[in-house]
């Protein structure tokens, strides 16, 4: 037991003597599966702290939309690459087929610390967590059939009377929810595995979620996530000045001009950003201090012989400063010590957020720091419906943006805003090519990493300031890759609504149908004993296809009616009109295509094979025009 | 598996002049007709003997695009071996050697031997580069020649293991400073008691350092 104690207190300052303890690890150590590094030689290769290596996924089809991604081990800190990453992409269905699947796509980067345990376990292990929450509340996320619906959602289980649940949950909400509760859930796996595995350490997480069109980012501890975009103008206005390529003009070539800007999708959790809430767990709960920290602050760090003296502090969570006389118990170690980067927690952690660190045990004192920590993430929204992107100008990357997750050896030398800058620069390098995100992702590790010089310290490339001898981890996501995806996927999935519910008409029709046909037919039965039953059919079909016809024909005014209501009705949205026609016009085509595709099949097909020539018919329409619209996409 | 020596090798050379198909046949003992780009650096791995020795080679594949030529230039450093290569049958690429030498010279340690290969010997008929200028070009540099095929395997196994004896040599001549990994050659595990089993292979990840407690 005391040995026990002990590893895990030396595990908190030497996470190398650690293996001391004779535990198994959970998880081997290893790569990201998409990096394809299988063997030891390869990952000792990955591994050289001497070279650092940039490594980039070898199977650029492993991640989707083209994703970026590039690492660099450490430059002596720990034997192994204590970043992970991870994605997934997965779909919701509901069971009973009664709504159309939802999918969505998982990315996570972790940093972990005192060992690679939790990292790995996280990059393991999360994103089943997050799909259990997710499925949890399915019920609800699942997109609907509204217009058969509508009676069923007032018996809607879910939304029980409102005097016992007054709060109308909105899909935000629970995915939100679902994000949080995952989080917890993670840590709480690590704390369940501690007693049977070698100590995980402790890790930072940030993930993003992209569902039903948008973008979720949940962040816990000081890796970053930050959406780099462009204004529209600079590609555009470069490309004219290349082909007028006026000599004079060269000098002001708008390439150069930074159009470029990010956006923060994460706050950083270190102890100097989450001040106030260390200093409230402080205040509430004073036992955790032990007899060694005091939550307060200092202006200069208090000295014995300044005893009885009047010094300035802040007290708790105090804002300003004020005076106090100097007592001996004033003389213990601040909560919250150090400035930016070098903050610490208990004069040990530089993060306050994540998943792990159960057994993590203040320098010198011995005092427990679990307690000040949680796994609690921020999460932030970004609808990508309400972009506005105009066609015309090619921009869609810099519109719907970069999003750029990595690990703080990224943030701790570079700005957000060079980060974006150095994004576009790349895109704009290489216009076409399928690997311009990882070269996006490579060029920030490079950039970050820099040069080791004689004397064998690391610098960045452009100045001598240090570079950074941390671990580095990027994730460059192309978002409009992904909302071009959940577009097709929309379309289809209104296509397959529309088909359910033109099915259920015809199926109500041919009833009646069959029904009237019934009652000729037993008027005549006398006649027509043994005729076989594909009179009944025959006579369906005569029955069911103009009345198709028409009911399409309905359907299509209704459609053009109801996008035109919306025109009207919305003139304050801020999605362009052009946009919008541009969408009006596309359903309509579709509709038109599909029912032409239908109507040919219709003329060679026996009634009672319908169904399911129907439903192959839809799909193979829906290939067709997507395949076009790749075509006029690249043209 | 242990060794005596581990030994690092670099590829460089233009872009589809078959680094990475050399490796593969190397490795693997398989060719790959269509190979996609090397964007970042792949890693390859395989045991030789020399003089009755078990010597690991760990050859690290660079991308030959110039625009790659920045990064790749930072992992000459700590390479004991490397393999300079074109492609007999486009000029183009036997007449950037010049460049790529320059390259080598100026950013890896002194000692590091440099093989010249001419790869792609099975297409003779479409050859624009002749041996003969191959080897003047190799005996004006001080490097080793050879043609090479990663199609039929001619002459693969030979490059890797020629280029391991020569270093193997230098270690022998004292030339090679061994305890200086700067220098791209690691001793075996049996003088070093520090050298990484991987944790977790096998369970024996804590065995190292168990002596305290």
């Amino acid at each position: 037991m005391l040995n026990n104690f002990k590893n895990r207190f030396i595990s908190a300052i030497e996470p190398d003597l650690s293996s001391a303890d004779l535990l198994p690890d959970k998880f081997p150590y290893g790569r990201p599966p998409f990096l394809q590094l299988l063997t030891a030689d390869e990952l000792r290769a990955s591994a050289n702290h001497n070279v650092r290596p940039i490594i980039v996924p070898r199977d650029l089809n492993l991640l989707p939309w083209g994703t970026g991604y590039a690492e660099c081990i450490n430059s002596g800190k720990s034997k192994w690459n204590e970043d992970q990453a991870a994605f997934c992409r997965q779909v919701l269905t509901d069971p009973e087929k009664k709504y159309p699947d939802l999918p969505y796509t998982y990315f996570g980067i972790f940093d972990g610390h005192a060992g690679y345990g939790a990292a790995l376990a996280a990059s393991y292990q999360f994103h089943d967590i997050l799909h259990e929450m997710l499925v949890d509340c399915s019920e609800l996320l699942l997109p609907r059939d509204e217009v058969n619906d509508n009676s069923k959602s007032h018996q809607n289980p879910t939304f029980p009377h409102p005097t016992y649940f007054q709060r109308r949950v909105s899909r935000d909400e629970l995915i939100i929810g679902a994000l949080e509760s995952a989080f917890f859930h993670m840590d709480w796996l690590i704390a369940q595995d501690r007693n049977y595995y070698r100590d995980a350490g402790g890790c930072t997480a940030c993930v993003t979620l992209f569902i039903d069109g948008k973008m979720y980012v949940a962040n816990a501890g000081d890796s970053r996530a930050v959406l780099c975009q462009r204004r529209a103008g600079a590609g555009v206005a470069a490309s004219v000045m290349q082909s007028t390529a006026d000599p004079n003009k060269t000098q002001t070539n708008p390439m150069d001009v930074d159009n470029s800007y990010p956006t923060a999708y994460s706050a950083d959790h270190t102890p100097e950003t989450e001040r106030e809430r260390l200093m409230n767990v402080a205040r509430l709960k004073p036992q955790l201090m032990g007899q060694h920290y005091v939550a307060m602050e200092y202006a200069k760090r208090p000295h014995i012989t300044d005893m009885g003296k009047r010094i300035l502090c802040r007290q708790g969570t105090m804002k300003g400063w004020s005076y106090k006389t100097l007592t001996r118990n004033d003389l213990r170690i601040p909560v919250v010590n150090g400035e930016g980067k070098r903050s610490r927690l208990l004069g040990t952690l530089g993060v306050t957020r994540g998943f792990g660190d159960h057994d993590l045990l203040a320098i010198n004192t011995g005092v427990q720091i679990k307690p000040f920590l949680t796994p609690h993430p921020d999460v932030r929204q970004r609808d990508l419906s309400q972009v506005v992107s105009i066609p015309d100008e090619h921009n869609e990357d810099g519109d719907y943006g970069i999003l750029v997750m990595a690990t703080d050896g990224l943030w701790d030398v570079s700005e957000n805003d060079a980060v974006s800058r150095i994004v576009f620069q790349m895109l704009s390098r290489y216009p076409k090519e399928k690997h311009r995100y990882t070269m996006a992702a490579q060029e920030l590790v490079a950039r970050a990493r820099g040069k080791i010089n004689d004397s064998g310290h690391w610098r960045l490339a452009d100045s001598k300031a240090a570079a950074t001898v941390d671990d580095i981890s990027v994730i460059v996501i192309p978002v409009y890759q992904y909302y071009k995806e959940h577009i097709d996927w929309t379309h289809n999935d209104t296509r397959e609504l529309e088909r359910r519910r033109r099915k259920a008409a015809e199926d109500n029709m041919a009833q009646e149908a069959v029904n009237d046909f019934n009652d000729i037919a037993a008027e005549e039965a006398h006649v027509v004993e043994e005729r076989p039953q594909q009179v009944i059919a025959k006579a369906e079909q005569v029955i069911a296809v103009p009345n198709q016809e028409e009911e399409r024909q309905k359907e299509d005014q209704h459609v053009l009616s109801e996008s035109e209501e919306t025109l009207v009705e919305k003139p304050n949205d801020n999605t362009p009109l052009q946009a919008r026609l541009k969408t009006v016009t596309e359903t309509l085509q579709q509709v038109q295509l599909e029912a032409r595709a239908k109507a040919t099949l219709e003329e060679n097909t026996e009634l009672s094979a319908e169904a399911t020539s129907t439903v192959t018919t839809t799909t193979s329409a829906n290939k067709q025009r997507n395949n076009r619209k790749g075509k006029g996409n690249k043209q | 598996m242990s060794y005596a020596y581990l030994f690092k090798y670099i590829i460089i050379g233009d872009t589809g002049v078959g680094k990475s198909c050399l490796l593969l046949q190397f490795t693997d003992k398989r060719f790959q007709p269509v190979h996609d780009l090397t964007i970042g650096v792949e890693f390859g791995a395989r045991m030789i003997t020399i003089d009755g020795k078990q010597i690991k080679l760990q050859i690290w594949d660079t991308a030959g695009q110039e625009a790659f030529r920045s990064i790749t230039r930072s992992y000459y450093r700590g390479a004991a071996g490397a393999l300079l290569v074109y492609d007999i049958t486009r000029r183009e690429t036997f007449n950037h050697l010049t460049t790529w030498l320059e390259d080598a010279r100026q950013h890896s340690n002194s000692n590091m031997v440099i093989m010249l290969i001419g790869n792609k010997s099975d297409l003779d008929s479409r050859r624009e580069v002749k041996k003969e200028e191959g080897e003047a070009f190799a005996r004006e540099h001080g490097l080793v020649f050879m043609e090479t095929s990663a199609r039929t395997a001619a002459n693969v196994e030979e490059a890797f293991i020629n280029t391991a004896k020569e270093i193997y040599e230098k270690i022998q001549e004292g030339v090679f400073d061994i305890n200086n990994e700067a220098n791209g050659i690691k001793i075996g595990q049996q003088a070093t008691p520090t050298n990484p089993a991987l944790p977790g292979a096998g369970g024996a990840g804590g065995a190292v350092n168990s002596g305290c407690c």
